[in-house]
């Protein structure tokens, strides 16, 4: 029974990292403006990952390899949101008709 | 008899010129080889303006999918010579994989005795538990000496193509650093912070990998480029003054320096000890003990080194031009 519950659970959470990767990919090649592809990026790199080494670490049991999973994870949840930051970041202050994609207070934007 | 002549003089023969040129005092392409700016073209307000006409009409003309038949026509020929090409790429490597010999056949060319002998006495040869280092770094020593030296000539490449020499003014390293990095996010918070988390466990990790090249896989070239990725991540988030305190072209110069000639001076001496059937004298220790494996931690310290300089070195150098 316990078994079955580890199976079924792991192995839902391996298909929600799939489609997640799947939903990535389609909305990279989608969108065509910068901000919308790094959050769908970011997200495949946070959500889909840590969906999918989450299903593995349940699959795998207690043992050593579980807590490698587990380092692996906190290393990419603690870089890719970094670098999607920097990447937006990087686009606030180089594009100039920003307006025209998203909306914000434009006496708080510092040029 | 030879009488003394002036400096003046003496600069200008051909002797004087050659020893000046040693010291480093004169350089005699300076100010003769390089291509002088010429006068800039006088703007035209009627010219640039028949050119913009002309740049559209061309445009206009050159794009115009519907009425333009040799494009339409270019378009269709260049779609299909594509396909034709991907397909017959396809057809061709699979009629070479056909060719190939089955998977796991006992009678490929690979399974000769070469790969025989280094599964089965490699352990007892090099005393590393992980094969593929003993191989690397015992069987075919030279060969990896190559490659360590190649990361070096190309860093000598950057630098000769990449150098920025000035100090202070317009067109200094420092300048030209900030003027290209004008729109980067300095000195983030966030980047910071997360850099200041994740840097030290990096390069502990790098450092991992290195010394145990010989127990588990990994080794000096991987080992080597974890430590350069942490010592890149940390230039990104805290800029060359940080870095510039423990890292510069000094430190890249000694630690490549001193790696290269240990590397050679040591692999010298166990290559004349085996070609003469000498005993070497350095202990192999037991299998699976951190010291052990004679010469293999060392050169693999010594590999570790080159990549990490190297990997920082070619990213000072791109992006400031000296560090």
């Amino acid at each position: 029974m316990f078994e079955w519950i580890r199976f079924v659970l792991g192995t839902g959470l391996l298909c929600i990292g799939a489609v997640t990767f799947l939903l990535e990919i389609f909305g990279v090649f989608k969108f065509k403006y910068v901000l919308n592809r790094m959050h769908v990026a970011a997200m495949g790199d946070t959500l889909g990952i840590g969906a999918s080494l989450a299903g593995l670490m349940i699959l795998f049991g207690f043992r050593f390899v579980t807590l490698k999973l587990a380092l692996v994870l906190v290393f990419l949840w603690c870089a890719s949101p970094v670098s999607s930051h920097l990447i937006s970041r990087l686009e606030y202050t180089v594009d100039e008709d920003l307006e025209k994609f998203c909306e914000m207070k434009l006496q708080n934007k510092e040029r | 008899m030879s009488r003394p002549i002036p400096e003046e003089e003496y600069g200008k023969r051909a002797g004087g010129a050659f020893k000046l040129w040693m010291r480093g005092i004169r350089d005699p392409y300076l100010g003769n080889v390089e291509v002088a700016p010429g006068a800039g073209a006088e703007e035209d307000e009627k010219r640039l303006k028949e050119y913009e006409a002309e740049k559209d009409q061309i445009i206009r003309k050159v794009y115009d999918i519907e009425h333009n038949r040799r494009y339409r026509l270019f378009r269709k020929f260049y779609r299909a010579a594509a396909l034709v090409c991907c397909l017959t790429l396809i057809v061709m490597l699979l009629i070479t994989v056909a060719y190939l010999p089955p998977v796991g056949s006992a009678d490929n060319p690979a399974h000769n005795e070469v790969a025989a002998k280094y599964i089965e006495d490699g352990m007892q040869d090099t005393g590393a538990v992980n094969i593929v280092t003993g191989m690397i770094l015992d069987y075919r020593a030279f060969d990896t000496f190559g490659e360590s030296n190649v990361l070096f000539i190309a860093t000598c490449t950057v630098l000769i193509l990449m150098r920025n020499d000035k100090k202070k003014g317009k067109g200094s390293a420092e300048e030209e650093e900030k003027r290209d990095s004008h729109y980067e996010p300095k000195s983030d918070k966030i980047l910071q912070t997360m850099a200041m988390v994740l840097v030290p466990f990096i390069i502990l990790f790098g450092v991992y990998v290195i010394l145990n090249g010989h127990l588990s896989p990994g080794g000096g070239f991987s080992g080597g480029a974890i430590i350069g990725a942490g010592l890149i991540l940390y230039l990104n988030a805290f800029g060359f003054e940080k870095t510039e305190r423990f890292f510069t072209a000094k430190t890249y110069k000694w630690i490549s320096f001193s790696a290269l000639s240990f590397y050679c001076i040591a692999k010298s001496y166990s290559f004349y000890t085996g070609a003469h059937h000498l005993e070497s004298g350095i202990p192999l220790g037991t299998p699976g003990d951190i010291l052990s494996s004679g010469l293999i931690l060392p050169l693999n310290i010594c590999v570790g080194l080159v990549v990490a300089c190297t990997m920082y070195a070619f990213f000072a150098l791109f992006r400031k031009g000296g560090f």
